[in-house]
């Protein structure tokens, strides 16, 4: 099996851990039994039944995943696992925030309904490493550790070939992450909005 | 975070970016097209046309693509299966020795099963398939393949065989697209760079129909792209070099009427292309295929009507595309024998070594058809 096969597997057998561990409230069992647990399904999650595993199914359908929704995935799957996420509240929010804005800069022109293409930036665009090389700044003076990471370990994953892909956008964001970024930020919104609107009228 | 930390952490952004941005300029620049062959027009010779139906045995096949052997065998590779979308679908091949004017009995490349247990994903049913040769002589084979949904959650795969197509690679998946990898697709030939690449024209599905011509690295990773139309009704594109600058790239419609060819040109080897325009001749919503003669003119294969496919012409232009002549038919009504479903399409058209011209197309959608031609002929058409 190829390595990049390998890291994809990797990559959705994580998802689907962290999306099993959400479903089965892993995090109100006993400790000893989340862990036995998550192990045991990750290994089921990677063991072929047939031609392909449950991770290459999925991998089927999503394609190899970013390192947003892979830090996504780990944050969520820490949690279960150890009653506390890696990162959370303000940290959380920066890194919906950046993949909402990428997803729509992304995917609306990449659907082909102009000439420009930001997905062919990927490919080694100066302009384009320039840009996110600015933000991460922005991110490293702001302190939100965990945007920085996300976007070094895309960059290192990118520069370590490490997936079939040899464009940065797939390393960074995906379609998956874009969708959750934008509803977890219009939920949070909506929330907020009902809120004061609770408080004012009381 | 510690004031220590804190510049580390920037020493490692700073490392990381310098490597990134090395990256970028190593890329390879744009690359001319490989200089097309050029020789002499020779439409003196006697008029030469001959055609067969190949031996396939499935009840439906569809999008057939070839490439000359080194020995002078033509090798034609196409789908079929019980019908369109099924699981039993796989890529079949044989071989035509010009000689014996026989094709070889059919084999299967590909067959879902097998394209599912080596790209390690989940695989539905299998698509259009691509052949070509890169610089070093091997044998490239790209065909679609579907995880979930119609042919618009599409992605494109490639195997190559450094043996003339006795023995395929493991496939690899080409990434073409930012949405999870769907709706790619591929029907026009590969293209040689004059830099040892390779460029493969490619076409989205969803949403939107539109062309791309991808450029893949000696291991066949896509390392580059270019858009060649936009929109929702441009797709299949075919690509046909004139110099190692210039090319005309011919487009399958979609959009309202009146249903034509969409033409789109470069003159700056692929960097940038004109919008694309439709030219006189009809297109119904099918594929065409293209080629330049050696040191002669441009033909195309195309459906000569634009609300179906029940005829297959050949136009031919001598002043690379600006205008056109149907110079031959080769299936109308008046031609015999008549397919079952009369339906003769997605033609692949390729010039030889030896200067003739190869035809295949879906005759029927249940046989693969064949015809051979020489100038002479095509020229004496009228």
């Amino acid at each position: 099996m190829a390595a990049t096969t390998a890291f994809g597997l990797l990559g959705c057998g994580l998802l689907c851990a962290a999306l099993l561990a959400a479903l089965a409230r892993l995090q109100r069992w006993p400790l000893r039994v989340r862990y036995a647990a998550a192990l045991a399904a990750v290994a089921l999650l990677l063991f072929p039944f047939g031609d392909v595993s449950p991770a290459g199914y999925v991998r089927g359908l999503t394609g190899d995943l970013s390192a947003v929704t892979l830090a996504l995935a780990a944050n969520a799957l820490a949690g279960a696992l150890r009653g506390r996420p890696l990162f959370g509240g303000r940290d959380v929010d920066a890194l919906l925030a950046a993949t909402a804005a990428a997803g729509l800069f992304l995917y609306p022109f990449a659907l082909g309904w102009t000439p420009f293409d930001p997905y062919a930036l990927g490919y080694g665009s100066i302009a384009f490493i320039t840009a996110l090389l600015l933000l991460t700044l922005a991110a490293w003076r702001a302190g939100l550790t965990p945007v920085v990471l996300v976007v070094l370990l895309a960059a290192l994953a990118f520069l370590g070939g490490v997936y079939e892909s040899r464009n940065l956008w797939d390393y960074l964001v995906d379609p998956l992450a874009g969708l959750y970024a934008l509803v977890t930020l219009a939920a949070g919104r909506v929330r907020r909005y009902f809120s004061r609107a609770a408080s004012a009228r009381a | 975070m510690s004031a220590r930390l804190k510049w580390t952490s920037l020493a490692v952004i700073a490392l990381v970016f310098g490597a990134l941005a090395l990256r970028a300029l190593e890329a390879p620049p744009a690359a001319h097209f490989a200089a097309p062959r050029s020789g002499a027009a020779d439409a003196s010779s006697k008029p030469l046309y001959k055609s067969q139906l190949l031996p396939n045995s499935s009840a439906q096949v569809h999008s057939a693509t070839a490439v000359e052997l080194a020995d002078g065998r033509l090798r034609a590779f196409w789908y079929g299966g019980t019908r369109e979308g099924a699981p039993d679908v796989a890529i079949y091949t044989s071989a035509y020795s010009p000689k014996e004017d026989t094709w070889s009995p059919e084999r299967a490349v590909m067959t879902r099963e097998l394209a599912q247990r080596q790209l390690h994903r989940h695989v539905r049913k299998l698509g259009n398939p691509v052949a070509g040769r890169d610089p070093a002589g091997r044998i490239w084979l790209f065909f679609v393949s579907v995880s979930v949904g119609g042919w618009a959650g599409s992605a494109i795969n490639a195997t190559v065989s450094s043996d003339e197509g006795a023995t395929w690679s493991p496939p690899r998946r080409l990434i073409t697209s930012p949405f999870l990898n769907i709706s790619t697709l591929v029907k026009g030939p590969l293209l040689r760079l004059a830099d040892g690449t390779l460029a493969l024209p490619v076409y989205h599905e969803m949403l939107g129909k539109f062309g791309e011509l991808l450029r893949l690295d000696g291991e066949g990773r896509v390392i580059g792209k270019t858009r060649l139309s936009w929109g929702k009704s441009s797709l299949q594109p075919v690509v046909v070099p004139r110099s190692e600058t210039e090319a005309v790239a011919f487009m399958r419609y979609s959009g309202d009427p009146p249903a034509r060819v969409l033409m789109s040109r470069t003159r700056d080897a692929g960097v940038h292309w004109s919008e694309p325009l439709k030219t006189a001749l009809p297109n119904p919503n099918a594929a065409v295929g293209g080629v330049l003669l050696e040191g002669g003119p441009l033909v195309l294969a195309f459906n000569n009507a634009e609300e179906n496919r029940e005829s297959l012409s050949l136009a031919v232009s001598s002043d690379f595309g600006d205008s056109w002549r149907v110079a031959r038919t080769l299936e109308s009504e008046a031609q015999l024998p008549r397919a079952p479903v009369a339906e003769y399409s997605y033609p692949w058209i390729m010039q030889d070594r030896a200067g003739d011209v190869h035809v295949l197309y879906t005759w029927g959608r249940s046989r693969i058809k064949h015809a051979v031609f020489n100038r002479a002929w095509l020229e004496g058409g009228g």
